[in-house]
């Protein structure tokens, strides 16, 4: 039976360029694999493609085609799965938004469970444990760092709204390890402002195509993120 | 030029043809290829001549101001003035840039260090033992720069002026602290009641 290697939910681990180079394909004609299996795998193969086409093309130029060449399906296949290019992109991006979001989760559950009630430090701690998660996940793949933090086009409403729920969702969890229950509130909308800009500093450190440069980001964004809070 | 800004900031930059930009600006094809290598080409050099404008604008004030904070708030005021008398432009300039292709961005990144190291003013006043990260003065003005393309993409720039407090605790707290930030805020809250009407009057 042939071998079926379906690729791993977490996206580009290598840099672009060699995800191009060797597309994971399934062998074309019968092969006995299940239909829906097959579809799976075409699926995580647009996604994956949509996010490193991205990351070569920039909104400005993105087209579905170069996103078919690269996940080495037809365009017919590809208006199977989506109804157009921003479709597929945002089904990209609200996948690696969930992963990324799951990764710090799950940096900063393991440091309370490790530590078991907090303390201010340990907060802090936790917070600190969340945010050099993030950013090793994300400077493990450039790509997603790029999907992720860049500003999609205000026309695109779908989009942007994915990119202002991660805000939400990046800015809640900050707010949730820093604050002490019996504490006073923080300002309302300031961690989506500190969110926005670390994104825009993310953005920026993806553009350069350096991914050591996204996880020397660690020590100063952690100090940039919870100087006023 | 202008012409090139403002039909990036109504349509989107996608959206925006060579035939769209000559259309509004009244020029030939070829004209326009003397000029420029293509649509991103014309939209960096556009960017470029509006930027610096505005960048030697917001210095100005700031640097005419007494004291960082102050100073700090008058910058943020103007550009909240410019943005809401130019709501195109300031889609080009804040929103269409970041897909607009590597030549405005490459602009786009000179514009954010020029305004970073002029914030950076701050430095002068923190203990060296105690000097927050490198990346303070980039981390500020993009936050600034998110807060202000958040209400352009909304299609309500005027919303901007309810975030100067939360931007003036945004950028003290990044290089004082909390304890700054919360009186930054402050500050500028009773700064927002009181002049707000004046100062939403001007841009108007």
């Amino acid at each position: 039976m042939t071998e079926l290697r379906l690729i791993g939910g977490t996206a580009l681990a290598e840099p672009v360029e060699a995800e191009v180079a060797q597309p994971l394909r399934l062998p074309p004609g019968r092969h006995g694999i299940p239909a829906d299996l097959v579809r799976a795998h075409q699926r995580q193969r647009l996604l994956e493609a949509a996010t490193a086409a991205l990351a070569e093309q920039g909104y400005g130029r993105l087209t579905a085609t170069r996103v078919t060449e690269l996940a080495g399906v037809s365009s017919r296949t590809f208006y199977q799965h989506f109804e157009d290019l921003w479709a597929c992109l945002l089904a990209a991006y609200e996948n690696e938004a969930g992963l990324l979001s799951a990764e710090i989760e799950r940096a900063c559950a393991a440091l309370v469970e490790a530590r078991g009630p907090l303390a201010e430090a340990d907060r802090r701690g936790r917070a600190h444990a969340g945010i050099a998660a993030g950013l090793d996940h994300l400077a493990a793949r450039p790509a997603v760092a790029r999907l992720l933090s860049a500003e999609p086009p205000p026309q695109i409403a779908p989009l942007a709204a994915a990119r202002r729920d991660l805000i939400e969702r990046l800015g809640a969890m900050l707010r949730s390890v820093l604050t002490d229950p019996a504490g006073a509130t923080p300002l309302p909308g300031l961690e989506r402002r500190l969110i926005g800009a670390a994104l825009a500093l993310i953005s920026t450190r993806a553009a350069s195509g350096d991914p050591q440069r996204l996880r020397e980001l660690e020590p100063e964004l952690s100090e940039l993120l919870l100087a006023s809070l | 030029m202008e012409g090139v800004l403002a039909a990036c900031g109504e349509l989107g930059f996608r959206e925006t043809s060579v035939r769209t930009i000559l259309e509004r600006s009244g020029g030939h094809r070829a004209q326009f290829y003397q000029h420029f290598e293509s649509k991103e080409d014309c939209f960096a050099q556009a960017y470029a001549v509006w930027i610096d404008r505005l960048c030697v604008n917001l210095l100005e004030v700031a640097a005419t101001t007494p004291g960082w904070e102050a100073g700090m708030r008058e910058a943020i005021v103007r550009l909240f003035q410019f943005v809401s008398a130019r709501p195109a432009i300031s889609r080009a300039l804040f929103v269409e840039v970041q897909i607009a292709g590597e030549p405005a961005i490459a602009r786009h990144e000179a514009a954010v260090e020029r305004l970073a190291a002029a914030i950076d003013g701050a430095r002068a006043g923190i203990d060296p033992e105690e000097a927050p990260p490198d990346a303070t003065g980039i981390f500020v003005v993009g936050g600034i720069e998110a807060c202000v393309g958040e209400a352009l993409s909304a299609g309500d720039p005027g919303r901007v002026w309810d975030a100067l407090p939360e931007l003036m605790h945004f950028a003290a707290g990044s290089y004082f602290g909390k304890e700054a930030a919360e009186g930054a805020f402050e500050r500028a809250s009773i700064f927002l009641t009181r002049e707000r009407a004046r100062l939403t009057g001007v841009a108007e």
